[in-house]
């Protein structure tokens, strides 16, 4: 393993916030607890409306922040192309599945079935962009982003890259809403549930770079004992420790029951460090955590943390932020720890 | 025959969900194939079911495809002539 260093070079997103835009950071659109999809940009600059055909909204999303993302990094090809998606495709397996519950199997449209799969969207995005490089699509539901990512920091790190773009992925449909919170998986009381869309050029050159990647690692629980374990060991291969920490951007969403377990492994783990929230401006979704690192990078970009993103009034401050924990909890079984800084 | 055209027009965007377009995008004398519209193999499949699914026609030879699907109007006109509901 080398000590290769990571920049985040640029970090774009597509949600229920103004897309392509950091607008939330002073003007968030804010929204009571139910599910909402993203506000969508126009995608004909994007992809012409002839090649979008074959597209879901998902795939025109990522093909959308990915090229935002890689026009503002100032790159014009990448190493690697990662994505993290939790269920990929969803809209169009729930066109082609009610079809073939309608229709039964006599008239089923062709490109909805070609299309109902996950590992379409860095192909798409390798086609879209001429890239040849490495090429991989993760579905771990809620860490999918985390698993992307982990792959194209190990891959920095084993020195085989120098650049990647990453992606997080997720849409959602008011049907398949209804049946996961039927299902008790999302859609909780109190909860924004919404779709995300996010992109980030990882590069080893920093200049004009929002932020600095310093670490990242996922954990599968194995109770708080080792869990309190394994984030030491993984500050202090950071050189730090826990009161180096300004922020921890944590996946606090209103639920109650998810924000009790957030506050409860929150003060065993790292103390009374300010924790911070953004599933209240960009609601949650099996990409959230790549939300997450957006709201950090931007963040630390710009210098300041907007004051709606403070979960205990008593933290908040104008401190400029040097550095950001990113900790994100998915099921209560997997964890991720992101360390950007300045 | 016009208004059989604008609906087929219609549901030509709808099948081969060409979101950003109008009926109005759409010349009817143009080729869909090829310089025209641009549609590939896998839209002719969509067409079929779409002629199918709509207007009771089931293609029996798929060679047929070639000039049914020379263009809209042609299309519409074959439509015309064998539709079933």
């Amino acid at each position: 393993m080398t000590n290769k260093e990571i920049y985040v070079l640029s970090a774009k997103q597509i949600s229920i916030q103004q897309p392509l835009s950091e607008e939330w950071m002073n003007n968030p659109t804010l929204y009571e607890p139910a599910f909402y999809r993203s506000i969508d940009p126009s995608f004909k600059e994007y992809v012409s409306p002839i090649e979008a055909r074959r597209m879901g909204k998902i795939l025109k999303r990522a093909l959308a922040t990915s090229k935002e993302a890689l026009k503002a990094s100032g790159l014009e090809t990448v190493d690697a192309i990662v994505t993290g998606t939790g269920y990929g495709c969803i809209e169009n397996t729930e066109f082609f599945l009610d079809a073939l519950s309608k229709e039964g199997e006599q008239l089923l449209k062709p490109t909805y079935f070609m299309q109902s799969t996950h590992n379409t969207i860095s192909s798409l995005i390798a086609i879209q962009t001429k890239n040849h490089g490495y090429n991989a699509t993760y579905a771990h539901k809620g860490i999918s982003f985390d698993s992307a990512l982990y792959d194209a920091y190990l891959q920095f790190r084993l020195n085989k890259i120098s650049s990647a773009l990453v992606g997080g992925h997720d849409e959602m449909t008011e049907t398949f809403y209804q049946i996961l919170k039927k299902g008790g998986v999302i859609g909780f009381d109190n909860e924004i549930c919404g779709e995300a869309a996010v992109s980030v050029v990882l590069s080893d050159k920093q200049e004009n770079a929002l932020c600095k990647l310093s670490g990242h690692k996922i954990i599968h629980q194995q109770g708080i004992e080792s869990l309190k374990e394994k984030v030491a060991k993984f500050l202090q291969g950071n050189g730090k420790t826990c009161s180096d920490i300004d922020f921890i951007l944590t996946g606090i969403s209103g639920y109650k029951e998810n924000d009790e377990a957030y506050m409860l492994e929150t003060k065993a783990l790292f103390g009374d460090r300010p924790l911070l929230k953004y599933k209240n401006l960009f609601g949650d979704s099996f990409t959230a955590s790549g939300i997450g690192f957006y709201v950090a990078a931007q963040c630390l970009k710009s210098g300041f943390v907007p004051r709606n993103m403070f979960v205990n009034e008593k933290d908040i401050t104008d401190k400029k932020p040097d550095n950001f924990l990113i900790f994100n909890r998915s099921d209560g079984t997997n964890y991720s720890l992101t360390l950007l800084e300045k | 025959m016009d208004e059989l055209i604008y609906k087929l027009k219609q549901e030509i965007i709808e099948a081969l969900n060409l979101e950003d377009m109008t009926p109005e995008d759409i010349d009817e004398n143009a080729s869909l194939f090829g310089e025209g519209l641009g549609l590939d193999s896998i839209d002719a499949l969509e067409l079929i079911v779409l002629m199918e699914k709509n207007y009771g026609i089931k293609l029996q030879d798929p060679n047929q495809g070639k000039e049914i699907f020379k263009s809209v109007k042609v299309m519409a006109e074959f439509i015309q002539q064998n539709r079933t509901k």
